[in-house]
This record gives C-alpha cells, structure tokens and sequence, in this order.
C-alpha cells in the first residue's frame, strides 16, 4: 500500500490548483503579443479577455450563466464615456465611474433575477441588457447620441505618459490585465473562490453546509459586472468612441463564446478564448463581413465535440495521461 | 396630449395590440411546449420564426398562393427543427442543462448570418394576400381584414392545439411526459420520440408566428433575435412552461407595446422589459408559472 503522505503528493499532483506562476508566465506572454499581431489586436483581446475573465468567475466556476454582460461591459463603457465628454475627468476617475456604474447595475438585476433557477436568470439578464440597449438607443438619445454612438471622448494620460499612443495604451491595458488576472487567481484561491466551485457542484450540499448560496450568487455576479464594467471603460479609452453596439446582445454573445472557445472554469481559458476568437474575426472579416457564420458553426461544433473549450481539453488530456502514469506508479508500489 | 384622445383611439389601439400580441402568443407558446417537454430553452426560436418568414416569401414568388406558403413555411420549417434536435440536441440530453441553451445561441449566430449570404441583407416583403386586404368598417372604426385574420387565425390554432393535447392519445402522451417522463417510459413509450414531435411542434408555431408576421413587417435575417427576445419577455412574464402563461403573456405585452408606441413612442421597445422588471418583482415566477420552477 502507498502511505498517505505519499498519497496526499500524488493527488496534488493530479489535480493541482494553478499556480501563481501562472499568472506571470502569461503576463510575459501577453507582453510579447504585440510582436506577433498589431498592437491594436493585442489591446482588443486584453480588453475582451478582462471580460471574460470576470464572465468566466460567474459562470465557469459559480455555473451562473448570464446573457446579458453586454450591459456591464456598455454601463462601463457609456458612463466612462459620459465622464469623460461632458466632466473632462481623468484616466482614473473614468475608469472607476466605469466599474462602480457596472456593479450598481449587476446590484440592481441581481436583486431581482438572482434566485431564478439557471436559464431563468439567463433569460431575464438577456432581456435587461437589451432593455439598457434601447434606452441608450432612443428616450436617452440627447445624451447618448443614439444610434451614432458617443464621440468626441478627449484622450487621457496616464500621470505624463499620453495614452492616445497605441503601444503606450497597450502597456497600460496590460498592466490592469495582469493585475486582473492575479485579483482572479488570488479570489479562487480564497475561502470564498471554493465556495463559489461548491455551489457549481452542488447547490443544496453547499447551502446545506450552511453557506447563503443566494449571496455567492450575488457577490459573483457583482464582481463580474466588476470585471465587465472595467473592460467597457478601457474599450472606450481604446477606441475614443463608444458605439452602440456595446450594449447589443451580440456583446453578451461575444463574451460567452469566447470564454466557452477558450475553456470555461480554466483561469487562463477566456484570455485565449478572446484571442483565438478575435484573431479568427479579423482573418475572416479580411475575405468577408460574413464571419458570424463562421464563428457561429464553430461555437455549434466546440459545444458539441469539445464543452471543455481549447484550455479545457488540453488540461483533460494532461491530466488523464498524468493519471494513466500514476496508476502504473502505484501499480508498481503495490508489488 | 390627452385632449385629442377619444375612445376610438383607445379601441383601435388594442385592436393593433392585440393582433401584435397573437403573434406574440405563438412564438411564446412553442417556446413553452419545448421547455415543458424537453427542458430546453430555445434561444433560436425566433431563428425558427425567420426561416419560417423566408419559406413564405418563396413558397409566395413561386405559387402565388398566401394558404400554400403558410402551410409549407411550417411544415419545412418543423422539420428543420426535428433534424436540428436529432443532430445537435440529442446528444446533450443528460448533460449540463445550459449546454442546449448554448447550442441553440450559436445557432441563432450562425443561421441569420447563411440567410444573409443567401438572400442579401435588404428585407423580403409579401403584399398582403388579395382576400385579406382592405378593411372592415364598424360604425366609427375601421379594423384591418389582415390584423383580423391574425387574430380569429391564432384563435383557432390555440383551439386546435388544446384540443390535440387534451383529446387525443398524443396530445395526453406529451402532456404526461411533461409532467414525468420516466414513468411515460416505464410505461413502454419512446420518449425521444415524443420528444421529437413536441419539439417540432414547438417549431411548427415558431414558423407560423414568422410566416403570418411577414406581410406586416417584410422578412429580414435579424428579425430572429427580436422574436426570440420578445417569445423570452412573455415567457418570464406569464410564467416558463405554462400555456396558458403564454397567452395571457403574449397579449398584454402586445397591447402594452400598442399602447406605448401611442403614448410615448420612443419607450415602445422599452416597455415590454420594463413590464417584465415590474412582474418580476411582484409574482417572481410569472403570471401562471408553477411555485418550484422558477
């Protein structure tokens, strides 16, 4: 028999929870990425992937599916927009009007959907989103330009350096990717991060044990808008512009097929999930503007063949042949 | 404002909501029977409605005939969908309940982006069918023969389909594996086979809901994804899985929508969501949904 230390190794190395090595392996990857695609490329995949990152805590590790992050990542973007035109505020100041706009939102939905069983909540934050899609689009059309989309955002600066340079704004998105990206590992690994994975298991064993499962729910949910209504405020930043689009559902759609693409309840899925999609939308959109077509079928044929996404399978095959070896291992122990 | 309002208005005003909200009712009661039956919630229901728009418009240019296109437009369109659930649903029955939702989303991605490389992106109308247009006068107020049609017609679909599920041997089969579909199964029934027809079915009303709306509003691709938001609203206002929640949903959304565009016309497209935040703070699971489902 194998003793329980050598045990307790084994399954560590089985199912080992990421490291944070992780976190800055791909911090020096992504600073690499501007030598192999555009710059621009490269900060519209940060961009998405900071959404993605704060959808994917809802629904890759609470098992929460919301339609409708398009109204996190547009609140974000049209109100640090707002701030931005008419109170001629800084690069802070802006983003910080972004999330906090974005979580009073998720407050105000979550407040009224979050006990709703699964596709009950996906279908009513589906409809809000859309709702705040056709305020912006008519009654608010004074303040939002309506279906022109807000301009005349002036560009801000980061202390002296100017962001309306494309690689220095590249850095800075970075910089608040990566450190989203620790602020995800760090949650997931907390106390609350396992109770977040214990509701997706197993919701009555986990209120069972006491937990108040309607609140993990909510405080997921708002620390999602968190991440989604930073990612609308640096779009705008990115784009000096804020189109209308951002509050389509084809938003929310965007986000959930690039975290399922990229591995839903892996850490670093919706980060490759937002670059292989965008990568692939622009190679497409190269030949022609049909490319929801194309995306659309592959997102058919990932749900169908590979639920785990890109991340997903490749940690399933790591781990089944780790297994497989370990298995011999033990085998021979055993003789 | 208000000093020009007379009761005419008013009637006519439901009348239009009314025969928006019988179309209304259509998409929201296929959406009903296919959750009820297969716990699936079909996001590209309204996907299913557009093709059934498009069959109209070419059983229309190549017949001539309004009866014969409606006819085809469901029966093509209700078997697109029972190839769709055999292919792509079936083998996620079983597995996590959001991956169908899922599935279905990226067809409504997909789908309207074919019938745009297909069918180019300006809308395809069809002119009222000859027998159905013009109007009917009474006394003061004049209805539309068509808006009339989509009401009386919806009424006997609604007719037809309660009777199917109360009085026939299918209808009971379906409507007991609704309500439990491993004793059906004891019971020696293939279930998948239910399933199949419930969905189509399900479809089958999603197409009709499209073909009936195209000589109002021309088919266009993106027409889908409204249908689908709009069969969503009702769903969650009259309650998932109950017809009778479809109905009634489906009407008051349709006069709600009727009667702002009369007063404030910009918050027409607002109003429905905004009736559905209302409902669900007061009866959270809807108008006639069951305690427990929601």
């Amino acid at each position: 028999m194998i003793d329980p230390a050598e045990r307790q190794k084994m399954l560590q190395e089985v199912a080992p929870g990421p490291r944070s090595t992780i976190v800055w392996i791909a911090a020096l990857a992504l600073a690499a990425l501007p030598l192999v695609i555009s710059v621009p490329l490269a900060t519209e995949i940060l961009i998405w992937g900071i959404s993605g990152l704060g959808f994917n805590l809802l629904l890759g590790y609470t098992g929460v599916l919301s339609f409708g992050h398009a109204a996190y990542f547009g609140l974000g973007a049209y109100s640090a927009g707002l701030a931005l035109r008419y109170w001629k505020v800084g690069l802070f100041a802006s983003l910080a009007i972004g999330i906090v706009s974005a979580m009073l939102l998720a407050c105000f939905i979550g407040a009224l959907a979050i006990r709703r069983r699964g596709v009950y909540f996906a279908m009513i934050s589906l409809a809000f989103a859309q709702m705040l899609y056709f305020i912006a689009l008519s009654p608010l059309k004074e303040i939002t330009r309506g279906e022109d989309g807000l301009t005349h955002i002036p560009s801000v600066a980061f202390f002296s350096i100017p962001l309306d340079k494309p690689r220095n704004l590249y850095y800075f998105v970075l910089a608040v990717t990566v450190l989203m990206l620790y602020l995800t590992w760090r949650v997931l690994q907390s106390p609350f991060g396992k109770v977040l994975e214990a509701y997706r298991e197993n919701e009555d064993r986990a209120r069972a044990c006491g937990y108040n499962t309607t609140l993990v729910k909510f405080t997921s949910l708002v620390l999602s808008a968190l991440f989604g209504g930073l990612a609308g405020a640096l779009n705008t930043l990115y784009l000096s512009y804020v189109p209308l689009t951002t509050l389509y559902w084809l938003t929310s759609g965007t986000i959930v097929m690039m975290t399922i693409l990229g591995g839903k309840g892996t850490l670093l899925g919706p980060l490759v999930g937002a670059g292989v999609f965008l990568f692939l939308q622009n190679t497409i959109s190269l030949y022609t503007p049909r490319w929801e077509a194309f995306v659309g079928s592959l997102f058919v044929i990932i749900i169908l063949v590979f639920p785990g996404g890109i991340v997903g399978t490749i940690r399933e095959k790591y781990m089944n042949r780790k297994m497989s070896k370990l298995q011999h291992r033990a085998a021979g122990a055993g003789e | 404002m208000f000093a020009d309002l007379s009761w005419d208005v008013l009637v006519m005003q439901l009348f239009f909501g009314l025969a928006l909200g019988s179309i209304y009712v259509l998409l929201a009661s296929g959406l009903s029977i296919i959750y009820g039956l297969l716990d699936v919630v079909n996001f590209a229901h309204g996907t299913f409605a557009m093709l059934g728009a498009y069959a109209v418009f070419l059983a229309v240019t190549l017949t001539g005939s309004f009866a014969v296109g409606i006819a085809s437009a469901v029966v093509v369109v209700a078997v697109l969908g029972m190839a769709a659930e055999f292919v792509l649903l079936k083998p996620l029955y079983g597995k996590d309940p959001l991956l169908p939702l899922l599935l279905t989303f990226g067809l409504s991605v997909a789908i309207p982006d074919f019938m745009k490389i297909i069918f180019g992106l300006i809308g395809k109308p069809v002119s009222y069918p000859e027998a159905l247009s013009g109007a009917t006068t009474l006394g003061p107020l004049t209805f539309s023969n068509y808006r009339l049609f989509v009401i009386f017609f919806t009424l006997a679909i609604l007719i037809s389909l309660w009777l199917f599920l109360k009085k026939s041997d299918l209808g009971m089969i379906i409507r007991a594996a609704t309500r439990d579909n491993l004793m059906v199964q004891v019971l020696g029934i293939n279930t998948s086979r239910i399933w199949s027809i419930g969905f189509a079915i399900g479809i089958g009303l999603a197409a009709l809901a499209g073909a009936i709306s195209v000589p109002m509003m021309a088919a266009t691709p993106d027409m889908g994804v409204e249908m689908t938001m709009v069969a969503f609203v009702v769903t969650v206002v009259g309650g998932l899985g109950s017809l009778g929640g479809a109905i009634v949903g489906g009407l008051l959304i349709g006069v709600i929508v009727a009667f702002t565009s009369l007063f404030a016309g910009e918050y027409s497209n607002v109003a429905m969501y905004f009736c559905m935040a209302v409902i669900l703070l007061i009866r959270p699971r809807g108008l006639f949904g069951e305690r427990g489902r929601e």
